[in-house]
């Protein structure tokens, strides 16, 4: 049935437009380079490649679905579809046949008289009833399951949104550790865990936006003054894109969201890198594209960052934050430097970086 | 049927003065079918502006204002600047598309139309219709001129949500001059359809019971049922928002204890049964058209009553299926959900029993029979993206995307606007004595039909590919569907002024001489083809002329 659907439906169509691959997909190693942590964990969302096509294709609900709910969404739509293409194709084709068919030839036919027919006017007053029994009993069922809590919600990833004009605050409660603007402004995408449930529990801070992200299959307004959620399961490793749903001022249109789904391991070591973020903001301002990078003055700011604790996750998050700060910044437009001299900059600041680290490191 | 010579003169002025001063249910229909031609380019050329801005993504934001400051002309990021601008061009194009298009171009034809179908010699107020009419001209001064005061027009969209509208309150008076607006509007639909019950009731001529009258005034009657029940409810929405912006109150506010969820039930009480009132009396007229080129009676009047009535009824109960994402309970959404479906039982029986009533005649293909066809095909297109939008699973994916705007478009556009068009050249003879060119009429039709199918069916395909609404810069994955999209606008803009054009010539052509230019009256026996064109002042001097045609 589904396959069924999938040739007759139009909307296949539509939505191949939408749909070439997912991203790049991430094998599980135990010790990621930060280049490859930075290109897994702070895609550019709006990169293009050689040919002006978009690097990670916006997906969809219906072509790609990513999550359990996005699946079931769109196997639910198919089955909708099968049922309902009928009552779009039947009438066009027979008002094509009676167009052709009654036209007027001038050869002096009278037109028929007959001005109603029970039968018939039962007859289709009837079964379009009965499709809507149809349709309505599984939808609803679907409906049920979206609206209840996850099956496995003792595991589940718990954040909390938080929607303000232009952008979006995420909170994994667990932890209470933060996502929001990287040090370009720019929205950062919310790190999720495959085949792990995600609930969204979202507030506004002051308009109504809405949270969407089509590959999981879920739209919910963010309203201020009460909370809504949404619960879904990725199911897909890769970048998904989507933006707000809601009218929300001038920014609106601007609005972006994204989200990377990662494995367990990548996730776990995600949130071991944001547990140090705050720490590292001194060193990052030694080493900015405008700052002076004082050796000297790196090397205390180090060894402070290191008094906290030495480990490797936490070496591995100064590295990581200032090489994702550099690829964030290249992003968005300077000023005096173009992307390439940011770029530039930022491989000889993480080289300085690295020799003060290892010189620190050796030192005890 | 000449103009009778027992009337009293009852012309107090002529020229200007006379158009000011009339009462006349005629020249008020003409007025109102002019104003709303005019207020239609506007918005054409504001939904233009739109698609210029959506013609290129933009998308990449930061690419876009890095080619600024690099001094680089983006020649179509009109508003890349200014987006607050992008949403106020959204918003009025809604606002003048809806208020002072749509609803007021059906009540032109009913106005015009509806006492000469009835056998009446002037609606029962004819003050208050001139009023009415009257009363639009301030309303659309209001929110046009509110583009040039402090901060812009209202830049909320067409439902002004709040809290978003309740911002720039005491600064920018864009959205309170919008409110004001929308007062006017609803006060001259209010007085209208109080108008036309009074009258389909009481005015008939002797003989045409109710269910002998013809399908245009049930649809007629309709909905000025719906518009006398729903538009004070929109009222009520927007003076919450008048008050909370002005007078302090917490209506809406949720940091007050406020909350900004009942606004939107409470817009939606009006505003799903209004997209029956931008539909239903075009569902009439398209009954009159196909009938009458089919030289058949309508198929299944009673069942065309009853699914009026039903829809009319149903209209009513669905409105929170605009609001399947705002959390409702789960029960709601599901009541909602199966509520809305089943308007699609009613709306089924009409496509069906259009189709029917062409069965068996012989089809003359002009260009109002052209337009009806039309109707009927992209309405049906339209209908069923609504069956897909009322499943809640679904529409938690769609809602507020391409998608919606596509459907939306297809039912007004498709439907609504291609049934003014098959109106006016049904009518247009009657309405001025004059006929239209034919071959023109039939190219505006095609460039219509073939616009709205590309325009509106690929913004279908855009939102089901993941482009929200109300965006003035996209992801560049989009890029190729807005292309196509624009260009689908395009054909359009260009059959609505050619439509604009041939009217405004249309005066220099010959007068005609028969009642019935058609040809069609020996089958609908409908009253407005057996007086002259245009009819006399009054109407009808006695009792209408024919014996009262059984519909069924």
């Amino acid at each position: 049935m589904r396959r069924f659907a999938l040739v007759f439906s139009w909307m296949f169509v539509a939505m191949s437009f939408g749909s070439v691959a997912t991203g790049a997909e991430v094998a599980p190693s135990a010790t990621p380079s930060v280049d490859t942590l930075v290109k897994t964990l702070n895609p550019d969302i709006f990169a293009l490649d050689a040919n002006q096509r978009p690097v990670h294709a916006i997906t969809n609900v219906f072509t790609s679905p990513a999550s359990d709910i996005a699946r079931d969404v769109a196997s639910n739509n198919w089955y909708n579809l099968a049922i309902y293409l009928p009552f779009l194709i039947l009438p066009q084709l027979v008002l094509l046949f009676a167009i052709y068919r009654f036209r007027d030839r001038k050869d002096g036919r009278k037109p028929a008289t007959f001005t109603g027919n029970h039968t018939l006017e039962i007859v289709w007053t009837a079964i379009p009833c009965l499709a809507l029994l149809a349709v309505v009993v599984p939808a609803w069922k679907l409906l049920w399951k979206m609206e209840l809590p996850p099956a496995g919600i003792e595991r589940a990833v718990v954040v909390e949104v938080r929607g303000k004009e232009f952008a979006w605050d995420y909170k994994y409660q667990a932890d209470n550790l933060s996502i929001g603007q990287d040090v370009a402004g720019i929205q950062e995408p919310l790190v999720l865990e495959k085949d792990r449930p995600a609930i969204l529990n979202m507030t506004s801070n002051d308009v109504n936006h809405a949270w969407w992200v089509p590959s999981f299959g879920v739209k919910k307004d963010v309203i201020i003054g009460r909370y809504t959620n949404v619960w879904f399961t990725p199911d897909t490793l890769g970048v998904f894109k989507g933006q707000c749903a809601e009218l929300c001022g001038q920014g609106h249109g601007i609005m972006w969201i994204s989200s990377v789904v990662v494995d367990s391991e990548m996730f776990k070591t995600y949130r071991e890198l944001l547990r140090h973020r705050n720490d590292t903001v001194k060193i990052w301002n030694l080493l900015a594209p405008a700052a002076v990078a004082d050796d000297k003055e790196l090397e205390s700011q180090v060894a402070k960052y290191l008094e906290k604790g030495r480990g490797a996750g936490r070496v591995l998050a100064l590295k990581y934050w200032i090489a994702t700060n550099y690829a964030s910044i290249a992003r968005r437009h300077q000023p005096d430097l173009t992307s390439a001299q940011v770029l530039e900059r930022g491989v000889a600041r993480r080289a300085q970086l690295d020799a003060v680290l290892a010189r620190s490191l050796s030192a005890n | 049927m000449s103009a009778p010579a027992v009337m009293p003169p009852i012309k107090r002025y002529t020229g200007v003065m006379d158009w000011l001063t009339t009462v006349d249910h005629k020249k008020i229909g003409l007025m109102y079918f002019w104003f709303v031609l005019i207020m239609g380019l506007v918005g054409g050329a504001l939904a233009g502006m739109i698609r210029i801005q959506l013609a290129t993504p933009g998308a990449v934001w930061d690419a876009v204002q890095a080619a600024q400051l690099a001094g680089e002309q983006l020649p179509f990021n009109l508003y890349s600047e200014d987006r607050h601008f992008f949403n106020q061009i959204v918003t009025m194009h809604a606002s003048v598309m809806i208020f002072f298009v749509i609803i007021p171009g059906l009540i032109a034809f009913a106005n015009y139309i509806v006492p000469l179908m009835i056998g009446a010699r002037d609606m029962a107020f004819p003050k208050m219709n001139a009023f009415g009419f009257w009363l639009l001209i301030p309303s659309a001064i209001l929110m046009m001129t509110s583009f040039w005061v402090q901060g812009g027009a209202a830049a909320t969209g067409w439902t002004a949500y709040p809290p978003l509208s309740l911002k720039g309150a005491g600064i920018n008076p864009g959205q309170d001059m919008w409110i004001m607006g929308v007062h006017l509007a609803g006060l001259s639909s209010i007085l209208a359809a109080i108008n036309f019950i009074v009258t389909i009731t009481n005015m008939r001529a002797p003989g045409m019971g109710w269910m002998k009258m013809p399908l245009f005034v049930w649809a007629t009657f309709f909905t000025s049922i719906i518009q006398l029940l729903a538009t004070p409810v929109l009222a009520a929405a927007v003076t919450m928002v008048l008050m909370d912006r002005n007078f302090g109150t917490t209506f809406c506010d949720a940091m007050k204890g406020g909350d900004p969820v009942l606004y939107q039930h409470i817009f939606w009480t009006y505003s799903h049964p209004a997209v029956y009132i931008m539909v239903l009396p075009a569902f009439g007229a398209i009954s009159h058209i196909i009938a009458a080129f089919s030289h058949k009676k309508t198929f299944g009047y009673l069942g065309m009553v009853v699914a009026i009535g039903s829809i009319t009824a149903l209209g009513f109960v669905v409105w929170a299926h605009h609001m399947f994402t705002v959390g409702m309970p789960t029960g709601l959404q599901a009541y909602f959900m199966y509520a809305t479906l089943l308007i699609g039982v009613p709306t089924g029986i009409k496509v069906f029993s259009w189709i029917a009533t062409m069965w068996g005649g012989t089809l003359r293909f002009t260009a109002p029979m052209l337009c009806g066809i039309g109707f009927v095909s992209l309405f049906t297109i339209g209908g069923f993206g609504g069956l897909i939008l009322a499943m809640v699973p679904t529409d938690q994916s769609l809602h507020d995307t391409y998608f919606v705007v596509g459907h939306f478009h297809m039912v007004l556009v498709g439907g609504s606007v291609l049934a003014l068009f098959g109106m006016t050249y049904y009518w247009w003879p009657k309405m001025t004595g004059r006929m239209l060119s034919e071959t023109t009429s039939k190219w505006v039709f095609w460039l219509m039909f073939w616009g709205t199918m590309i325009t509106f069916m690929t913004m279908h395909l855009t939102g089901a590919a993941g482009m929200a609404r109300r965006v003035p810069v996209y992801y560049a994955d989009f890029k190729i569907l807005n292309h196509i999209t624009t260009f689908g606008y395009a054909l359009t803009a260009l059959s609505s002024l050619i439509l604009f054009v041939q009217l405004l010539l249309s005066y220099r052509r010959p007068k005609i001489t028969e009642d019935d230019p058609w040809k069609i009256n020996d089958v609908q026996q409908s009253f407005e083809w057996a007086t002259s064109s245009p009819p006399p002042v009054y109407n009808f001097a006695t009792v209408p002329p024919i014996p009262v045609a059984d519909q069924h």
